[in-house]
């Protein structure tokens, strides 16, 4: 079974600097979790807390409901921002190494490392240093060395920065494949449109505090208020003047329009009025960017 | 954080440090090198000495006509002196001329053609001052002109002890000094043996420590910083603990460091057995060798191991602080440093091994790894006192390694930045 992975009121500060001021996360198991904010809001920090590398101020972290020991750590597959490996060593004798320090016989990592050289494409360096390799097949090498040990939670911190094209859709087929095997994926990014595509949860991280989390497409309703693209033709430009609808911004061709519809609009009514009017062709509800809403919680926070 | 550490992790960590480096190219020249450097040191001389048998030819005017020829057979008798082989002499004994000036001057000439390489004047005059002239082109061979010196004034001796009416052999068997007949006493039993040889075990002892961590301490410094210049030092520690992290390095790298050194004892006992084994069957039967016991061998070997750590814990330390070898190496003289502290305390502990001073220093870490075997082979004593030594010395590796870990913890996420004192004591603070 997946544990639940829980962060509550995690505080970390750097002498006056505060790097996370009290956050608490839920990550539910089997999810692929977000963690999204601009550089420097805190995500990293918070990703290095539950990795036991820096130790939090205050506050908790709980694997399946209890303190998380350094046990569970073996648990976790951590591909941090920084990436390295130890260039002195061979590939294959790396991977051993990192699987046998995540609690795999010396024999049963060798196995597991060839068998992942395999899948990466990148068998025949097995017997290579690392500082021999090129930079995508180090990315390679270092992604096997993440998921050897078949961790039932990923945790990734920027995991596509400075990753090849070729690195990146491997990566996300592999990451496919841990979400539909109901592993969790808890992943850091500061790039909206990428959390957009991948993940169902997201918190949203602003100055070392949670502006905003839960189920991504449950946020995208709640915060997407009432905004309805209209296409139709006619004198667009009277849609603003309808009861109900609080603005309405006409695109420059004259047959769309975005209209904002005040709260306790029925935009069923708005629609019999428009018909009223105009020719309509297209009249829907309309998703904001997770950009958009990142914005305004800020805005709202502030 | 704590003192304990998962002895699985912390092995798999030693693994990693011992085979990378016992894999590597440089242990191995590192290890043929010292013993290649060592015969270099030992044989080479040894070659210079025994083909340097050129002859100093030098003229003796013997202007008392008493003394030429004792001085010529004194140094012809020098046949079976081992330091003929670094100064021999061909001496000619020549008369003095009626014009001692043409004479001197026909001799510096003979100098100057290279006929002769020194010529030395004896005369009353001379004799009187307690002086003799010499005369050559160069005048820096010292062991020669000592050599010279030597016979000279015994001949002259021998000449003033007769002719002042004395039998100049009786006299000299007057005048022989005595040397002290050691005997040192254990509860094992008595048995003569040279004041020296406890010395010379420590000494050895302690050279062999210093050269053994003169070239591991670097590779400790280095190792602790591996993780953090390649940046792998997140993936590692999230996995394992800083401290065991710093027990399995030390470990691995002192166990790579003892194979060295176990490969240079074979191939010292090697090279010298054959001719050590003859030189003590030749030996006459009451000739003192130091010995020590099994017992003492076990805890010499004891402190040896336990020096190791103590003075690697100290790099260990300097590498923890920093995160690239430059700025560690700015601090790398103060386990140097702690290394040879100990030497000041060598000689008051050997004089009295079991004076305040030696009990005192035996329970203080930075000294305990060489004073207290040195204690222990001059005279062993109370075992309490070893075995609180170990227990102290032990105590303090563990110690050094968990505050290490500690600073090691705090300082890994310092990327490039230079900790300053005051933060080094925050940092032991917090984490």
């Amino acid at each position: 079974m997946t544990p639940t992975l829980e962060m509550v009121e995690l505080r970390k500060s750097y002498g006056k600097f505060v790097a996370v001021d009290g956050v608490s996360i839920t990550i539910p198991p089997g999810t692929v979790f977000g963690l999204l904010g601009p550089n420097g809001a805190g995500k990293t920090t918070t990703l290095r807390m539950i990795m036991d590398i820096i130790a939090p101020d205050s506050g908790q972290i709980l694997f399946d409901g209890r303190p998380r020991s350094r046990e569970d750590l073996e648990r976790i597959g951590y591909l941090p921002e920084e990436r390295g490996l130890y260039r002195r060593m061979t590939v294959l004798e790396q991977l051993t190494f990192l699987g046998e320090l995540h609690g795999l016989t010396a024999k049963e990592a060798k196995l597991r490392g060839t068998a992942w050289l395999e899948r990466m494409d990148v068998g025949d360096r097995a017997e290579r240093k690392v500082e021999e390799l090129s930079k995508g097949q180090q990315q390679k090498v270092q992604i096997a060395g993440t998921l050897l040990h078949e961790p039932e939670v990923v945790i990734l911190d920027e995991p596509f920065s400075g990753l090849d094209p070729i690195n990146q859709s491997l990566f996300k087929d592999l990451l496919a494949g841990y979400k539909a095997e109901g592993r969790t994926i808890l992943f850091s990014t500061h790039i909206m449109e990428q959390a957009e595509k991948l993940c169902d949860h997201i918190c949203l991280i602003s100055k070392g505090r949670a502006v905003l989390a839960g189920e991504l497409a449950a946020i995208k309703r709640r915060e997407g208020g009432n905004a309805y693209r209209l296409v139709a033709s006619g004198d667009l430009d009277r849609a603003g003047e309808v009861a109900g609808v609080d603005h309405a911004v006409v695109d420059a061709d004259g047959e769309r329009a975005r209209l904002f519809l005040t709260a306790d609009a029925v935009a069923a009514d708005v629609l019999r009025d428009l018909v009223g009017f105009l020719a309509v062709r297209d009249f829907r509800s309309e998703e904001p960017e997770l950009e958009e809403i990142f914005v305004k919680a800020v805005q709202n926070a502030a | 954080m704590r003192l304990k550490a998962n002895p699985k992790k912390t092995l798999i960590l030693a693994k990693r440090e011992f085979l990378v480096r016992i894999k590597s190219k440089g242990f191995w020249i590192g290890t043929l090198i010292l013993p290649l450097f060592m015969a270099v040191l030992f044989v080479v001389p040894a070659l210079i000495f025994s083909s340097s048998t050129s002859k100093l030819d030098v003229v003796l005017v013997d202007a008392t006509g008493r003394l030429g020829d004792e001085v010529a057979r004194r140094l012809a008798e020098r046949s079976d002196d081992p330091t003929r082989k670094i100064a021999d002499f061909r001496l000619t004994v020549e008369a003095p001329q009626p014009d001692a000036e043409a004479q001197r001057a026909a001799l510096d000439a003979r100098l100057l053609d290279e006929d002769v390489d020194a010529w030395m004047w004896i005369d009353q005059a001379g004799l009187d001052a307690g002086r003799v002239e010499y005369r050559a082109r160069s005048v820096s061979n010292t062991f020669s002109q000592e050599v010279l010196e030597r016979e000279i004034s015994a001949a002259v001796r021998k000449m003033r002890l007769t002719e002042a009416g004395y039998d100049a052999a009786a006299v000299q068997g007057l005048l022989d000094s005595i040397s002290l007949s050691t005997v040192r006493v254990s509860a094992e039993g008595s048995r003569e043996e040279a004041g020296e040889a406890g010395f010379l075990l420590a000494y050895g002892l302690f050279f062999l420590l210093y050269i053994v961590l003169l070239m591991w301490g670097q590779q400790v410094l280095q190792g602790v910083l591996e993780e953090k210049s390649s940046r792998v030092v997140e993936v590692v520690v999230s996995a394992a603990r800083p401290f065991e992290l710093m027990l399995g390095k030390l470990l691995g790298i002192g166990t790579a460091a003892f194979t060295q050194f176990s490969i240079w004892m074979v191939c010292i006992v090697a090279a010298t057995a054959p001719g050590l084994i003859a030189t003590v069957a030749s030996l006459p039967e009451d000739v003192q060798l130091p010995s020590i016991s099994p017992l003492q061998a076990a805890y010499v070997a004891i402190f040896f191991v336990l020096g190791f750590f103590v003075y690697a814990t100290m790099y260990a330390a300097v590498g923890s602080a920093f995160n690239n070898v430059q700025e560690a190496q700015q601090l790398a003289f103060v386990p140097t440093f702690s290394i040879i502290m100990p030497m000041f305390f060598l000689l008051p502990v050997i004089n009295d091994s079991n004076g305040a001073l030696a009990v005192i220093t035996s329970f203080v870490p930075i000294l305990s790894p060489i004073l207290m075997p040195l204690r222990i082979a001059v005279e062993i004593p109370p075992w309490w006192q070893i075995w609180l030594s170990i227990l102290v010395t032990a105590a303090f590796v563990w110690i050094m390694v968990w505050l290490c870990a500690r600073i090691y913890r705090t300082g890994i996420l310092m990327y490039g930045k230079k900790p300053t004192v005051k933060e080094l004591l925050r940092w032991l603070r917090y984490a």
